[in-house]
């Protein structure tokens, strides 16, 4: 018996449960300890707010700003008036980057692929996009996302923060902390930073975009690695054999044990928990980035690319293997997208390296029954203008940033299949239905997973600080199943 | 209404039915409670005092509160906190042993553990102040600066690259290593704000002085595509002035951006009139991606200094010497002198055209006609034109022909000369003109038809025209380079015959007019002006001389070295202010674009107001902040000092003395700290002492499970501090205790090595941080303050223990608990290497048996003596671990390298470690080195205790 360990241990439980997000500081609930029984913990007293639709999300962010007018969002009028001016009667003002505000002219671009009304929604997709196409009525499109920042670093870091400027939680750092995690032995939230065949020059992605801002650092994303160590530190050093390991652990157990009897403090048993843990990760993460034995017919589903590892086909296989294991959030940015020249050559590449893969990774999910209750987000930081940045052909031609709308599809847990949701002009230049601003789709993502996003919040200076801001915004209703 | 509740609208409207009357607003996210009403009842009824928020009114040093157990009071701290402990029936707990306080109070006063000589020297010290000793030795040490430092710039934001888009280098490390110098010169707290946020303001500033300005330009920016200008400068000024209030404050401005603040007394005009301090600063808001934005400082170090000096001096010799009489070079300035004269005299007198005695021109050649392609006059593809001239070179000149460079000796200058062959074509003509120095000369031209002249390759005349060659049609100043320099010209003949003529102007166009005039007077009658024109002119333009030339190139010499030092010597970004301040407008909903009334500088209202003899800039406003009547910076900075010590501030949340923050622990001890502190003249030093020769500090950290779960956070002080070691501090003990931390303070940031890919998984492909190289040697070893932060990917080290990425103001850090530190601790190089460097040092100095091994290597690691158990089982730990290793020497030798075994070696990793030990000692080191990663792992070293 250890009566004063169990008494701590007690005290400690109640400690956390009983005051959390005041005593939470003091520790064992890292976002890596939970239930192994899908049971979630670590999370908040009273969430999730409601029953969840989705348990799970898997984020497939096109970090660069993915081309509406050529991908989604079908602008056939655009064909007439090629090379013709952008009306001002359109433009109204609206603010534009330093890149093209300088232009004599705003010639329209329309865009060259072709596009075809698909599945029984009769959604308009892009040739480019012949995958993504077949699984029309698995999708909520929304076409009039909207955000107020024109340039990537603020943009991103809007999106994926609720904030242009740093120092705020991601949002898979808010669901780590809101919703705790499910799986004793792998992270609730894990990144992935697949490579990408477009233009080289790629915009930058910075470790707030999946940072814990003013939550604790142990709900940030842990990036999951496609060479070296697929999480950090992961292997032992040369000559370190995991029964030495072992051994060291227990020693280690051995000299904290006696420590906290002396001492008494809580923290010295969450340490001894959390080196457990660290262990059992160095088993539990091999074993999800181990593919050998996914059969065949699902690596082909996912293309050629699925065994070639750290690209986006690879990371989607990784991320359903990991939605399996009740990770809660992952993440992955797909890098490439921010053409302002090139279109013709480069956004080709682009949408391969995605579209079989987005589409095997819904169909995956589906057959093992994991796509009721896992969200699935696609998406970039804005849009890109009807008007030519450059040199305009038919044939080529760049794309300035476009705040004002863009597109994104969502899919799975709490989601309707076979929805076009929000309508543009015929330049896709201005919202003429239904505006979803990005903190209205977050809410939307919170709203899927459980989470009243007003009431998801946190104290920082005086202010308590939600992922979607402080105006009004709501979950777009027509979407939710 | 005070007393009479039934009569106050307040309670009316709260309790009200009316949905237009109740407040909150029915549509307001949050209701009061009937609790809440209740007491808003109570608080009427018992005369509705209202006082300004505590922390607003200015700090008055309390009385000291009567104790009962006054024995055990060292200091004041002591007697406020027993007062509370007595109040609640607590007791104080017992003192701390000797071993864990000396280990505490320097990882406390120095972020480091102690070494094993200072241990002995304090526990064999009996005398009553060995304590205050250990205390005074320890703030005299440099690594108490170094220590504080990291604190201040978490606050200060302090990276090493922009933080945004690009996320390129920024070269901002003197301003760090001026904060580490200011903690370790004890710069009083009042001087160290003035300096940072007015340094540049002062009369004469320092050098230093401007140095700190760089708080004020530590935020991140960015120069992204795009960006408009207007926007960025905005963000910037909001950064400083939100980073302002916090880090002296207490204050939440980033509210007061786009509203008056709904808590707290300060407005939207309070925010611009402080935007208009910050916001006139004398440089592009947009980085353009360069380490060094201006404005920016050089800052040479010491021996840079020494470098330039040693130069100058050189230089200033050498410049003297040729300007002084010098006897070997002045008979050949009397020559050349009456030469000039005669040459000048001739000139006047022929009115001829003259060869420069100094001058060497070579013969004239031609090549030509180039007649084929019908656009020659603009076509550069058939001839030399912009090529290197090679006299041998052949040439497809017309028709299929070739042609080669022809030698015309014959051609005289000044006269023209016709007969250049081709009708409708152009030829090229060459010369080499060699001059003894660097000079402007004039020549004449002239040609049949248009001309081109190219010197040295470089095109100073064109001229489109049809017409007859004749003399003087374009004269023109030839900058010479001193040696061959090289004349090419292209005369392009429209019809009909085509020519050229050239010719030097007088040698009087060729000098300076004050050279001319000097010679001109008789050498007796010339001033000392005069005489040092014609010799500078002599010495540095015509004369030969070996002494001359010998003296030449080493002026050159020491100026380029002069030169490359400069080039060498750091910047550091500063705040300068513009000629003019800029304007500034409240900004409506905080938007850059919504501009509303012009705002002047100011304070905000709620807090005394700026003294009237104070300039209205950021000096007064610096002035104003360190003014004793101000009621939070004083208390602000000595509750993040006790933050440091104890792990939790008095006041709870150091960002946030406003309402919305936690009320103070200790209010009274609170404000005692604090106006001691402005009365120690603001002695950061002073109150650090005072701090940890508390009574209160000193005690033994043990918890009883009662204690606990009465007071979790330790915010009664009924025992000592304890929790995990900051980021800093548990690198930097591992480097320590195993003997491989380098001690040198200042310096460019550097970068110990870090698992690959993490910089390129998410950088800017163009960005010039995108790709991490380590370094190697002693930079790998130093502190981990002075490690490269890149904002947007910090160094995992940190990163994992809550060390702030630096993009944002933090002025204190949370303290997690997770797995991912068990793996790092573990398996990241640099501590495996330290582990095996502590195993060899155990090995090397901790005596004959293993049982002293263990215990120093116990002692090296915990500051204490183990027990005997201890001892005990780390041996047997050992032995079976050499046993398995001696068994297997492969692994040990793979463990002690760092290295895999052969068959993997393509993933070998890489350090820098200690060179591999032969095999008969691998088993050996090998065991010791598990022993000692696991010493580096236990709760009981990374914690302070």
């Amino acid at each position: 018996m250890q009566p004063i360990q169990d008494y701590a241990r007690s005290i400690t439980r109640r400690h956390f449960f009983g005051q959390a997000g005041v005593g939470i500081g003091a520790a064992a609930l890292s976002s890596l300890m939970t239930g192994q029984t899908a049971q979630a913990s670590g999370g908040l007293p009273g969430l999730p707010h409601f029953a969840p639709k989705a348990k799970r999300a898997i984020y497939l962010f096109m970090a660069g700003a993915p081309s509406q007018i050529d991908l989604l969002d079908h602008k056939p009028k655009l064909n007439e008036l090629f090379d013709k001016d952008l009306p001002d009667s359109i433009r109204q003002g609206q603010r534009l980057t330093t890149m093209t505000s300088g232009q004599a002219r705003f010639p329209l671009a329309p865009s060259k692929f072709k596009f075809q009304q698909h599945g029984d929604s009769g959604a308009w997709v892009s040739e480019l996009l012949p995958h993504t196409a077949k699984m029309v009525d698995d999708l909520a499109i929304v076409r009039s996302v909207n955000t107020e920042a024109i340039n990537h670093d603020p943009a991103i870091t809007y999106i994926c923060t609720g904030h242009q400027l740093p120092g705020r939680a991601s949002l898979g750092a808010w669901l780590s902390y809101g919703l705790g995690s499910m799986n004793d032995d792998l992270p609730s939230f894990v990144v992935m930073t697949p490579s990408w065949t477009g233009r080289k020059d790629a915009q930058a992605l910075y470790n707030r975009l999946w940072g814990a801002g003013f939550l604790q650092s142990k709900y940030q994303g842990v990036s999951l690695r496609s060479k070296g160590d697929p999480v950090l530190y992961l292997s032992n050093p040369p000559g370190v054999s995991s029964q030495l390991r072992r051994r060291m652990l227990d020693r280690l157990a051995k000299y904290n044990e006696r420590t906290f009897v002396s001492l008494g403090d809580p923290e010295t048993e969450a340490r001894i928990d959390q080196y457990e843990m660290a262990f059992r990760m160095q088993t539990s993460v091999p074993d999800l980035t181990d593919i050998s034995n996914e059969p065949q017919h699902i690596l082909d589903m996912y293309g050629p690319d699925a065994t070639k590892p750290g690209t986006f086909a690879a990371s989607c296989l990784l991320a359903r293997r990991m939605a399996e294991r009740d990770v809660r959030f992952v993440q992955i940015f797909h890098r490439g997208w921010d053409q302002h020249g090139n279109i013709g050559g480069d956004l080709p590449d682009q949408a391969r390296d995605i579209d079989q893969p987005c589409f095997a990774l819904i169909q995956d999910l589906k057959r093992r029954g994991l796509l009721d209750d896992t969200l699935v987000i696609w998406g970039g930081e804005f849009g890109r203008t009807c008007y030519c940045q450059g040199k305009l052909t038919r044939e080529n031609y760049g794309r300035d940033h476009h705040p004002r709308c863009f597109s994104v599809w969502m899919a799975g847990g709490g989601i309707k299949g076979g929805v076009v949701h929000g309508q543009t002009d015929d330049f896709s230049y201005n919202i003429t239905e239904n505006p979803v601003h990005i903190n209205d789709l977050n809410a939307t993502i919170l709203q899927c997973l459980g989470i009243d996003h007003k009431r998801l919040s946190y104290r920082v200076q005086g202010l308590d600080i939600t992922l979607t801001g402080v105006l009004e915004q709501a979950p777009v209703k027509a979407i939710l199943a | 209404m005070p007393h009479k509740p039934g009569e106050s609208e307040l309670i009316a409207r709260i309790t009200s039915d009316d949905p237009d009357l109740v407040m909150p607003p029915p549509d307001a996210s949050k209701r009061l409670t009937a609790g809440e009403i209740e007491l808003f009842r109570r608080w009427v009824e018992q005369g509705a005092q209202w006082e300004d928020h505590w922390s607003l009114v200015v700090p008055v040093r309390a009385e000291l509160p009567k104790v009962k157990q006054s024995d055990w009071v060292e200091n004041p701290i002591d007697q406020f906190v027993l007062a509370r402990l007595e109040k609640e029936g607590l007791h104080p707990g017992p003192r701390a042993d000797k071993e864990t306080l000396i280990r505490r109070v320097t990882f406390d006063l120095t972020g480091l553990p102690p070494t094993l000589a200072e241990i002995d020297a304090f526990l064999a010290d009996d005398s009553p102040e060995a304590y205050e000793k250990l205390v005074s030795r320890l703030l005299e040490s440099e690594r108490y600066g170094e220590h504080m430092a990291r604190f201040w710039l978490d606050a200060a934001r302090y990276g090493d690259t922009h933080g945004l888009h690009l996320d390129n280098y920024r070269e901002m490390w003197p301003y760090r290593d001026w904060v580490v110098n200011a903690f370790n010169a004890n710069m009083p707290y009042d001087q160290f704000t003035i300096e940072q946020l007015a340094g540049d303001l002062l009369p004469n500033p320092t050098l230093e002085q401007i140095v700190a300005t760089g708080f004020n330009r530590a935020h991140v920016t960015t120069s992204e595509g795009g960006s408009i200008a207007e926007e960025v400068y905005t963000r910037n000024v909001v950064d400083r002035v939100v980073t302002t209030g916090t880090v002296y404050m207490g204050l939440t401005l980033d509210c007061t951006r786009c509203h008056d603040h709904k808590f707290d007394p300060i407005t939207m005009h309070d925010f611009y009139a402080m935007f208009a301090m910050f916001n006139s600063l004398d440089g592009n808001p947009l980085d353009g991606n360069k380490k060094d934005p201006a404005p920016v400082v050089k800052v040479p170090s010491d021996a840079q200094k020494k470098q330039l000096a040693d130069f100058d001096a050189q230089i200033a010799q050498i410049e003297k010497q040729l300007r002084e009489p010098w006897s070997e070079v002045d008979p050949l300035q009397q020559t050349w002198e009456t030469e000039l004269l005669a040459a000048l005299k001739t000139a006047e007198a022929e009115t001829a055209e003259v060869k420069s005695s100094a001058l060497t021109l070579g013969d004239w050649y031609a090549v030509g006609p180039f007649t084929d392609t019908k656009n020659y006059l603009f076509s550069r593809k058939h001839g030399p034109e912009g090529k290197p001239i090679k006299l041998d070179q052949e040439f497809t000149i017309g028709g299929g022909g070739k042609g080669k460079w022809v030698r015309h000796a014959e051609w005289t200058d000044g006269k023209p000369h016709q007969g250049l062959p081709g009708e409708v074509a152009a030829n090229f003509l060459y010369r080499s003109i060699t001059s003894p120095a660097a000079q402007k000369i004039t020549v004449s031209f002239g040609s049949d038809d248009a001309l081109k002249v190219f010197l040295n390759g470089k095109q100073v005349l064109a001229k489109n025209v049809s017409r007859g060659v004749a003399a003087d049609q374009d004269v023109i100043e030839l900058a010479l380079k001193k040696g061959e320099n090289h004349l090419l010209l292209k005369v392009i003949n429209h019809g009909g015959a085509t020519g050229f003529y050239f010719a030097l102007k007088s040698v009087e166009a060729s000098l300076p007019k004050e050279v001319v005039a000097a010679i001109r007077v008789p050498a007796a009658e010339r001033n000392a002006e005069q005489q040092q024109q014609l010799r500078d002119h002599f010495r540095n333009k015509v004369s030969d001389s070996k002494l001359l030339k010998a003296a030449q190139a080493a002026l050159a010499k020491a100026r380029g070295g002069r030169s490359a030092v400069d080039r060498q010597i750091p910047t550091t970004l500063i705040f300068r202010e513009t000629k003019e301040p800029k304007d500034s407008f409240f900004l409506r909903r905080g938007e850059y674009d919504q501009k509303g009334d012009k705002v002047a500088r100011g304070t905000p209202v709620a807090l005394p107001p700026m003294d009237p003899e104070w300039p209205v800039n950021r000096l007064g406003f610096a002035k104003w902040l360190v003014d004793r009547k101000h009621p939070l910076t004083a208390r602000v900075a000595v509750n993040r000092f006790w933050l440091q010590m104890f792990g939790v501030g008095i006041v709870k949340t150091a960002e946030d003395f406003g309402s919305q923050g936690s009320p103070p622990s200790h209010p009274e001890l609170l404000d005692w700290l604090a106006v001691q502190f402005i009365e120690d003249g603001w002695d950061i030093k002073e109150t650090m002492k005072r701090l940890v020769l508390s009574a209160t500090y000193r005690q033994s950290s043990r918890i009883t499970p009662e204690m606990f779960e009465r007071d979790p956070e330790n915010r009664l002080y009924a025992r000592g501090p304890r929790f995990r070691l900051d980021a800093e501090m548990i690198r930097d003990q591992a480097l320590a205790v195993s003997g491989l931390l380098v001690n040198k303070v200042g310096g460019p940031s550097v970068k110990p090595p870090q698992p690959d890919g993490l910089w390129f998984s998410v950088g800017y492909s163009g960005s010039n941080t995108v790709r991490f190289v380590a370094d190697q040697g002693d930079k790998v070893h130093r502190r981990t303050l002075y490690t490269f932060v890149k904002r947007t990917s910090p160094p995992p080290q940190m990163s994992t223990f809550d060390g702030p990425s630096r993009e944002a103001c933090a002025v204190r850090r949370e303290r997690t608990n997770t797995p991912l530190q068990a793996l790092l601790l573990f398996n990241d190089p640099q501590f495996v290497e330290a582990a095996r460097a502590l195993a060899a040092r155990t090995l090397h100095e901790g005596g004959p048996t293993d049982n002293a091994k263990a215990a120093m290597m116990f002692r090296l690691c915990t500051g204490r003596h183990p027990t005997d158990q201890e001892v005990l089982e780390m041996v047997q730990a050992v032995h079976e671990d050499r046993a398995a290793f001696e068994k297997d020497i492969p692994t040990a030798v793979a463990l002690v390298s760092g290295k895999k075994t052969a068959d993997k070696k393509d993933t070998a990793k890489k350090d820098a470690a200690t060179p591999a030990p032969n095999s008969e000692h691998a088993a050996e080191l090998a065991a010791w080195t598990v022993a000692a990663s696991v010493m580096l792992n236990m709760d009981e070293v990374i914690t302070k205790n």
